[in-house]
């Protein structure tokens, strides 16, 4: 046991040597930065009611326009000005005087054809959209109430909105999984690399000098990669914390996180005793995690979702389930990864 | 010249073989197996109905009455569980409460941010119920009582002419104008362009295209709320705001977004991921135990060795580009701005192989290289219709090609070149430890990027101290090599501009999270932390490496040389920003309004036009004069010079801003 923690030590002094665990937190703290400033930036695009102050001017004309005015009133931050004809208001539009320009003209059927002319290619062209397209939904809503006869169902009344940004969903849906599972990754590219190594270097063959089994080696270096991953996610997590955003279940997160890390560093070190060199190793390993992750991740209930319901304090019996699941396949592989090395012939590797 | 082309085609193929022995059929097949199997599982589940990528299945608990009709809007939106009214505990059992009365809907909602995230989605849920019913009426003219057509129409003279790249558009089949319900007839697509003269044809008729692209790709899109895995779910409820039905209603427009373009653009650079595993491991192989010492010692330039090791992969990066070209409709275009990623992934994770240790560092520069790239890649293309700006990433021209506009040479240039330079700078740092001393050596990093920089430096400054040489001939050969020294070490940190510019763009991103009154005084410091850093490491390089003297002359000589040749580096790439593409200008002053941009240190008036170069002078100056003792002198000039950017930043800012 003691050689164990032995070599697990001298990982963890060969990775902190080399300051790599500060450059896998520094990549991790560039994807959460990124991947906010990506949402946020995209929210303020695509939601203007994120962006305060958002005004926009429309230029309406046509039969119909009465009852475009009459919508706009009910949406914040959107304004119509009647124009005597379409001229005029492409005019206004020309001359930014009107971000955009609405045509409402009442058709024979007995609806309304809008043409809505929007500016091309910038900025504010998705801002002006969102917006227009609240008030036309909102239009849309009014000229459906007055058809409600001819409606088999009417639509259900919409509630008041609240105001909550969309990218609270996206903090613990995309945000805290993806935070608690690279650590995991990373945990077990590290385990490929440290075998291989051992390999190519010819070092395996002077470990073999010291009186430790293949499996005390191999044990001491997943217990290094395995003992790293939680840390990192529990930082991240205590950093959200601090950030404002609560989260629930710390415990059973990283549980399953930890039972994950214990899969992967599992399938790592088999392929790396099995293939041939590094660069199959390492090949074969990011596909079969793609491939796990990517299959976990596609049924109901994975590892994800488990994560985000966990996070927001949604967890139910199931999660809870799928949490001990993914414990009992953690035994399991360790299980079946040991007796992979008792069968294993230290002198078959190179 | 053709020698060295057989060496270098040699190197290759030897290379290529050493790739094909690692990968052996066996690794290959075990990689093939594992994608079938999971292409079958998730396959598989999908077709049956238990899998999908909804991250946000169940996270808000809605009470409702089981049989009311919000209950069967609550059922069809996965991110909700409906509970039942009885057991339903405000803050406790559920988030949400949905109650009908005499005339309408009323919530109740926790008073939590949760509650209210929770409220807002069932708003959603509502709604997009509501847009189902509606598609299922009879009367559709009462259902739908209200048909937008949405046009993009420029108002600014558009200033980019000139042969394009690509397919003509006008010439293309219009596929989805076909859809659009009501063509009222004083404005359709032909009187668009006619109306407004000023602006030229061609840009508008593009402007169309792009809309009519737009509707082709939602319309393609299975738009019935369970494609709920990627950003647009995220959001309010479903894939509602980027599918469209063919109806033509206000909940069908969509806002330029190329969703399924950029989608399979991004297909584009995952090989490149599993292609720089590759490469790094095969660079990192020379160096250890000394396997690489053969190559090296015998007659062929370093520039050849690696030119013929990195072929091979250049070649897999093509041909793997061709081939998703081939099966996602891009074009040759789509090939052509690839290259330059390609090279690009290559010459980062070359430099990264050339500095790492161990195969663990190599991992994790792998890693950070495929990060950094592949956002660098995909950010700016998701802004692809939006603004201008999107063009500093080759995958917009992918995306453009993809959706089958047009792209001007101005444009493909524009947005490859920098790029290219990038890599082909990154090679050459590179290559500079492409030696004995370096390659087999556990030095640290940082020393490594000393010795690179200093490799390419020329000597300024009598080095040999102890000699007492007469002044007379030093005068006489000095002058030119001292230019040819002065002149290196401008020229080296105008190379580092790309970077500093990249780099930039990274810290406004890192630090948009923060609130403005942290962000802007930190982005002050941190660009003009990085801009010092860029004009001096080399300087600190060159001094520590013993090819400048180390005097306060020598010092304030390359300071100055390194500021002259980082202002003219800057001017030039506003010059040709101004002169290239008008338009772009006005883009970035859009993108900065909205993300923050504008407190760049881009200074625009002409007046100030030469303020930057006393700075940019005089701050390297006195980093330099740090450089010339040692690390802790320059560590504490940097700072000077840093607090001295930052103010001189923060008073362009406020007479701006």
């Amino acid at each position: 046991m003691d050689s164990r923690f032995t070599i697990a030590g001298r990982e963890l002094a060969g990775l902190r040597a080399e300051k790599t665990i500060l450059l896998a937190i520094g990549i991790q703290l560039f994807i959460a930065a990124f991947s906010s400033f990506l949402v946020v930036g995209l929210v303020s695009m695509y939601d203007p009611s994120g962006l305060d102050g958002a005004e926009i001017e429309i230029a309406g004309a046509g039969d119909a326009v009465a009852d475009l005015e009459r919508a706009a009133d009910s949406v914040p931050g959107a304004r119509v000005t009647r124009y005597e004809d379409t001229a005029a208001a492409r005019e206004a539009f020309q001359n930014h005087a009107a971000d955009a320009v609405v045509i409402a003209t009442a058709t024979d059927d007995g609806g309304v054809s809008t043409v809505v002319t929007v500016p091309d290619s910038n900025v504010e062209t998705t801002v002006i959209v969102v917006q227009l397209q609240e008030v036309l939904q909102v239009y849309e809503s009014n000229e459906r109430d007055a058809r409600s006869g001819s409606l088999a169902e009417p639509p259900l009344p919409l509630p008041e909105r609240t105001g909550s940004s969309p990218y609270f969903t996206f903090t613990y849906t995309v945000l805290i999984p993806l935070l608690v599972f690279l650590p995991v990754f990373i945990s077990g590219s590290i385990t490929v690399d440290s075998i291989t190594e051992e390999i190519d270097r010819g070092t395996l063959e002077l470990l073999r000098v010291a009186p430790v089994t293949l499996t005390d080696i191999v044990d001491g270096k997943a217990l290094a990669a395995v003992a790293i991953a939680p840390i990192q996610a529990l930082c991240w997590l205590l950093l959200l914390e601090v950030n404002g955003t609560p989260v629930s279940n710390i415990g059973p997160i990283l549980a399953l996180m930890t039972a994950l890390t214990v899969v992967v560093v599992g399938v790592a070190v088999a392929i790396a005793l099995v293939a041939p060199d590094r660069r199959a190793a390492q090949l074969l390993y990011s596909i079969a995690v793609l491939a796990l992750f990517g299959g976990a991740t596609a049924m109901a209930g994975g590892p994800t979702n488990a994560v985000a319901r966990l996070a927001i304090d949604s967890a139910d019996l199931t999660t809870y389930l799928t949490v001990a699941v993914y414990a009992v396949l953690a035994l399991v592989t360790s299980l079946g990864v040991r007796g992979f090395l008792s069968r294993i012939d230290i002198d078959a590797i190179r | 010249m053709r020698d060295r082309l057989r060496t270098i085609l040699r190197i290759a193929r030897w290379e290529a073989g050493g790739v094909s022995h690692g990968l052996d059929r066996r690794t290959l097949l075990g990689a093939l197996a594992l994608v079938l199997i999971i292409g079958a599982v998730v396959g598989g589940g999908v077709a049956v109905g238990v899998a999908g990528f909804e991250v946000d299945r169940d996270i808000y608990h809605v009470g409702v009455e089981p049989n009311s009709p919000y209950a069967d809007a609550i059922e069809a939106d996965p991110a909700l569980i409906s509970v039942g009214l009885e057991r339903a505990e405000v803050g406790e059992t559920v988030d949400v409460a949905v109650y009908e009365t005499g005339e309408g809907v009323a919530v109740t909602t926790a008073e939590t941010t949760k509650g209210e995230a929770a409220a807002e989605a069932v708003r959603a849920a509502i709604e997009a119920h509501n847009e189902r019913r509606m598609a299922a009426e009879e009367n559709q003219t009462a259902a739908f009582p209200v048909t937008v057509e949405l046009r993009y129409e420029s108002r600014t003279v558009a200033g980019t002419d000139g042969p394009t790249l690509g397919e003509d558009p006008i010439d293309e089949p219009d596929g989805a104008d076909a859809d659009n319900t009501v063509d009222s007839g004083p404005t359709d697509d032909e009187s668009t362009v006619d109306s407004n003269d000023a602006t030229d044809d061609d840009s508008t008729a593009d402007s169309n295209d792009a809309t009519d692209g737009e509707d082709a790709t939602a319309h393609t899109d299975p738009a019935d709320g369970e494609d709920g895995f990627a950003v647009p779910s995220i959001g309010d409820g479903g894939g509602e705001a980027f599918g469209a039905d063919a109806v033509g209603s206000p909940g069908s427009i969509t806002p330029p977004f190329p969703f399924l373009s950029l989608l399979l653009a991004f297909v584009f650079l995952v090989p490149m991921n599993f292609l720089i595993q590759a490469y790094g491991s095969s660079i990192l192989n020379e160096r250890i135990n000394r396997r690489g010492e053969l190559l090296l010692v015998a007659p062929i330039h370093a520039v050849d060795v690696v030119a013929g090791k990195t072929l091979p992969y250049v070649g897999a990066a093509v041909a793997v580009t061709a081939i998703i070209a081939v099966g996602v409709g891009g074009g040759l275009l789509s090939v052509l701005a690839m290259v330059p990623i390609a090279l690009t992934f290559l010459a980062a994770t070359f430099v990264g192989a050339m500095f790492a240790r161990s195969f663990k560092e190599l991992t994790f520069v792998t890693v950070a290289v495929s990060v950094l790239l592949t956002t660098y890649a995909f950010i700016p293309a998701v802004f692809t219709n939006v603004t201008p700006v999107a063009l500093i990433s080759p995958l917009t021209i992918v995306v453009l090609d993809l959706q089958g506009e047009a792209v001007s040479i101005v444009e493909f240039l524009f947005s490859t070149g920098p790029v290219t330079i990038a890599a082909g700078l990154l090679f050459l740092l590179g290559v500079g430890v492409y030696r004995e001393e370096d390659m087999f050596t556990q030095k640290p990093v940082p020393r490594k990027l000393l010795d690179a920089l200093a490799v390419r430096l020329a000597s300024v400054g009598r080095v040999d101290a102890s000699a007492e040489a007469d002044v007379e001939s030093t005068h006489r050969w000095g002058i030119r090599r001292r230019v040819r020294g002065l002149a290196t070490v401008a020229f080296i940190t105008a190379c580092t501009v790309p970077f500093v510019f990249v780099a930039e763009l990274l810290a406004v991103a890192v630090l948009f999270a923060l609130p403005v009154t942290v962000s802007i005084p930190v982005l002050l410091v941190t660009l003009a932390f990085i801009e010092e850093v860029a004009k001096s490491i080399h300087l600190y390089a060159g001094f520590e490496r013993d090819i400048f003297a180390r005097t306060d002359r020598v010092a304030v000589a390359v300071g100055l040389a390194s500021g002259l040749g980082f202002f003219l580096a800057e001017k030039a790439t506003a010059v040709v920003q101004a002169v290239g593409l008008t338009d772009l200008f006005i883009g970035r002053a859009a993108f900065g309004e909205v993300a923050g941009l504008d407190a760049l240190p881009l200074p625009l008036a002409i007046g100030l036009f030469f303020a930057p170069l006393a700075l940019h002078g005089f701050a390297t100056v006195v980093a330099a004069v740090g450089a010339s003792r040692n690390r802790a002198y320059y560590t504490m000039t940097l700072v000077i010079a840093t607090l001295l950017h930052a103010a001189y930043n923060f008073g362009v800012v406020s007479l701006y801003g």
